[in-house]
């Protein structure tokens, strides 16, 4: 389990980065908390020819209402987030020593389809800044996320950071998982976002990607029919009950 | 004032909390190589030419050896338990013609570092022609072991019985997963001739025969060490080939070589546990006497056999009768040879097997008589000892009934009875357990220093149980002085006594036993040491886990509201350490109820290769323990004990399935009980 032969690079400037990564394109790989990377290097699952640790570049570890930076912690994002659903996501992520490392941005990049904070984000309509030395572009989440473990991101882009819309007043949120083991990967989960002017579930681990729900703002009176209705293009069978579950339990303990 | 029996705090603790303890992986020779496997990629296939040229020509690689190298060295051996038909299929070092498993060893890499080595072994790969692979037990063409075994008159009881109860069974292998994963480090001296071989292993003694055994070198001329062990579980017992083709590096190379396993090695290549499916029926009167007993059993025992392959099965079947009185018995053992790793001892190695099918089966006939399941054991359990059980086994000492007795008051099995009603899933069950510990023979050392402290050499060996701490407590003991006072030393063929093993929850009454017999040697005999070897028949531990459990019928989630173990291990030297041995014994035991299953695809392929397919238990997952002790000390050892390290593995596991079978109503599912099988079982 030692990773295949890589090159190195750690440089100190974004544009350095953003120069190695339009330089070798498709044979380099961004580290940053190397919480998906690492494993999968170790197991040879992977095998860029250059690695490109970004953990000194300065300013890309900015969290600020409504911003994630590329640098960013989970256990920042556990700790610090202005968004409560962010804050409650993120402790469901690993164990503290993989929250100490990981990074929100590493995780919506690397778009495991039973990753929290994708899903808690896709729930509260965030989107994503990448830059490339070509430029800079802005995508929704939703538009961002393709499959499993693959976004719309081009091998020459970072992405730079996460942008988490302000939630009109009144709104509640809420969270819920269940996993074999603490800290292990969910079977299924759900975000609840409850606004004044509707309802948007995002489920993980029962699709390709997070899988977005809009349901009208009415339905969050009733937890158990909003379950219903949140799962029902889900393949009956077991996640689907799971789902259904979390949904309605993320919905009663929304606040 | 007696220190047997008194809960000291471990004395090793120190080192071993504070980074102190030294592994396998922590001891640097000068000079030393690192060893990388070349493993086949598909479970079942003839081997072309093996390209290892390009292997050879990285930088920093010494060696590439294959089988071809190794014409000189053998299999490890077998052990053949009485009566049994054993097959010649010990387990190649390396594979010559043909791969019989995926992840099995094809090609050693030395180089000077493990990553170069590990480069370089992705090199070396052979052309595969790709072959059928067996991966179910039953539909195996190929027996590597057989054994029919009958005793009492089985044909009168099943004639005599008013209900035959049939059940099929399913355990799937298990992974061991010790926290130190196998390791070893191998050194030829020139001038003397020695091979030191250090160990990640349970006991030196072992390894060091099989190693001669392999190697074709006479005993004497190898010495085993063993550095401070970070657990094993039974599965550091018997060598497996990559030690083997270690030591054969060295001594090819000159110098010392070091294979450091890996967690993708472990889930690869370490032998696993269980894997067993069995038949069974049991002969019922319509009073609920247990009148016969006979079970299929198909082991799956994988590609090969290594030393101790056959001797779970074994113990699975001779007691397959449990703590119950039944008068007849018969059991076929079929060892089915599958294209998977070769399974081996993990903690209860037969025990859990055995237990699982006779306490279903009680619970399945209790269900179909339509009496309480603890009322029909209560009918049955073994009352007085010595006990023969129809295989010939003898149970030395026990009381059955106040071990369910006293897990049924634990675990409030009244009160929640009272509770069961429509709607709610709630599930009661209890298992009891035999533990087949002890026998065979250990020896002992002991010597006074001038300064007044005791030193003891056993050829017992720790590996996590704290010998330090339990050998001290009897040897001060006997000796009058503090425990403090006495240095326990183990682990080093040159410098201690031969021993046998640790393994089979023996150490505590057969060590400890040659060890307080050294001592006593040494204050009766008045010299400055003496020397003790301890033998005694098989010792039968004893017990009874309680469990209530309750499914939420909506997402089929698990939970354990009680879980009681009751254990009866005879004379307890150190209740601390012995709620220790409960404490893992039984998370252990939960992680095989809960959640851990290995699993192949139908092409041989493992499924679960990390800890992300094959999770265990944390401390979040443990439920509250509630754990007692009967003590009924054992006639065939002046300490009266016996072992303790298995019973939460035998017996928890077949609680709980009790409990979820239970809730369920009925409806027969086999472990790993999860969120999704329960769910299925519910609609």
């Amino acid at each position: 389990m030692k990773p295949p032969p890589f090159e190195y690079a750690a440089p100190h400037s974004l544009d350095e980065a953003l120069a190695l990564l339009a330089e070798h394109g498709d044979d380099a790989k961004v580290l940053a908390g190397g919480q998906s990377l690492v494993p999968l290097l170790n197991f040879r699952l992977t095998r860029p020819a250059l690695l490109v640790d970004i953990n000194r570049v300065e300013g890309l570890d900015g969290l600020e209402r409504g911003r994630i930076g590329a640098l960013v912690r989970t256990r920042r994002v556990e700790r610090e987030a202005a968004q409560p659903l962010l804050r409650r996501a993120a402790t469901f992520v690993g164990h503290p020593q993989i929250r100490a490392r990981g990074t929100a941005c590493g995780s919506v990049a690397h778009a495991d389809p039973a990753a929290e904070l994708p899903c808690a984000l896709l729930a509260l309509g965030a989107g994503v800044r990448l830059r490339s030395t070509r430029g800079e572009r802005e995508l929704l989440l939703d538009d961002f996320l393709v499959g499993p473990f693959s976004t719309a991101l081009e091998p020459d882009e970072l992405l730079l950071e996460l942008e988490v819309p302000e939630q009109p007043a009144g709104t509640r949120v809420g969270f819920a998982e269940h996993s074999r083991i603490h800290g292990d990967f969910a079977l299924a989960g759900a975000a609840v976002v409850a606004r004044p002017d509707g309802l948007v579930v995002s489920l993980l681990a029962v699709a390709e990607r997070p899988l977005r729900v809009d349901l009208p703002a009415e339905a969050t009176a009733d937890p158990g029919e909003a379950a219903s209705l949140a799962v029902r293009d889900l393949e009956p069978g077991h996640r689907r009950a799971l789902a259904e579950a979390l949904v309605r339990r993320a919905l009663e303990g929304a606040e | 004032m007696s220190y047997v029996g008194r809960p000291l705090a471990r004395g090793e603790d120190e080192r071993f909390l504070s980074g102190r303890a030294r592994y396998l992986d922590d001891l640097h020779p000068d000079d030393l190589l690192h060893a990388a496997f070349a493993r086949s990629l598909l479970a079942h296939a003839r081997l072309g030419d093996l390209e290892v040229e390009a292997a050879r020509a990285q930088p920093g690689v010494v060696a590439v050896l294959t089988a071809a190298d190794l014409t000189d060295v053998l299999p490890p051996p077998v052990v053949e338990p009485p009566g049994m038909w054993v097959a010649d299929a010990g387990h190649p070092i390396l594979a010559a013609s043909t791969a019989r498993y995926a992840g099995e060893p094809i090609a050693l890499v030395v180089a000077e570092s493990r990553a170069l080595a590990e480069d370089a072994a992705e090199l070396v790969q052979p052309d595969y022609e790709p072959l059928q692979a067996v991966v179910d037990p039953r539909a195996a063409g190929e027996a590597l072991t057989r054994w029919e075994k009958s005793g009492g008159d089985v044909d009168r009881a099943f004639a005599e019985a008013d209900v035959v109860v049939a059940r099929s069974f399913a355990l799937p292998r298990l992974v061991a997963a010790p926290m130190e994963t196998r390791g070893a480090i191998a050194q030829h001296d020139p001038d003397g001739g020695l091979l030191t071989v250090w160990l990640s292993f349970q006991d030196p003694h072992r390894p060091l025969d099989q190693l001669a055994h392999c190697l074709g070198r006479p005993p004497e001329s190898i010495r085993v060490v063993l550095p401070d062990v970070g657990g094993a579980f039974g599965s550091k017992g018997a060598v497996g080939p990559e030690v083997v083709a270690v030591a054969a590096a060295a001594l090819r190379l000159g110098r010392p070589v070091k294979w450091a396993e890996d967690r993708l090695e472990n889930f690869l290549a370490a032998y696993q546990g269980r894997g067993l499916e069995a038949d069974v029926e049991l002969g019922v009167t319509r009073k609920g006497r247990l009148l016969g007993v006979r079970a299929r059993l198909y082991a799956d025992l994988g590609a090969y056999l290594i030393s101790t392959t056959a001797i779970p099965m074994h113990t699975a079947a001779m007691l397959i009768t449990g703590a119950y009185d039944i008068p007849a018995a018969e059991v076929a053992v079929v060892g089915a040879r599958t294209n998977k790793v070769p399974t081996g001892p993990y903690r209860g190695a037969g025990r859990p097997e055995a237990a699982y099918l006779i306490e279903r089966m009680v619970d399945e006939a209790a269900r179909e008589l339509g009496v309480d399941p603890v009322e029909l054991r209560r009918r049955n359990l073994v009352r007085a000892f010595p006990h023969e059980t129809p295989f010939g086994w003898t149970y030395d000492s026990g009381d059955y009934e106040r071990c369910l007795d006293r897990a049924v008051e634990l675990a409030e099995l009244d009160r929640f009875r009272t509770e069961k009603r429509p709607g709610r899933r709630l599930g009661l069950g209890v298992g009891m357990l035999i533990e087949r510990s002890g026998g065979n023979w250990e020896s002992a050392v002991a010597r006074r220093e001038p300064d007044g402290r005791v030193v003891v050499r056993t050829g017992s060996s720790p590996h996590g149980q704290g010998h330090e701490t339990t050998f001290a407590q009897i040897v001060a003991d006997e000796l009058g002085i503090e425990p403090t006072a006495v240095e326990i030393l183990w682990g080093d063929t040159e410098a201690g006594p031969a021993g046998v093993g640790t393994f089979g929850s023996r150490s505590t009454a057969m060590g400890g036993s040659a060890v307080l017999e050294a001592a006593r040697r040494l204050r009766e005999e008045g010299g400055m040491e003496a020397a003790a070897v301890f033998e005694s028949g098989l010792l039968f531990s004893s017990g009874c886990y309680a469990a209530v459990v309750e499914i939420d019928p909506e997402t089929g989630v698990l939970e354990i509201l009680r879980l009681a173990a009751v254990d009866d291990a005879g004379r307890i030297v150190n209740p601390l350490l012995a709620h220790g041995q409960v404490v893992g014994a039984t998370a252990q035991g939960l992680g095989q109820a809960l959640v851990e299953a290995v699993r192949h695809d139908e092409s041989g392929q493992p499924l679960t290769i990390s800890f992300v397919d094959y999770p265990l238990l944390t401390a979040w997952e443990m439920p509250e323990l509630r754990s007692a002790f009967v003590e009924t000390p054992s006639p065939l050892n002046p300490l009266g004990a016996k072992g303790v390290g298995e019973g939460g593995s035998i017996a928890a596991p077949v609680a709980i399935a009790n409990a979820v079978v239970d809730a369920l109503h009925g409806v027969s599912v086999d472990p790993p009980f999860t969120e999704a099988k329960l769910w299925e079982a519910l609609r």
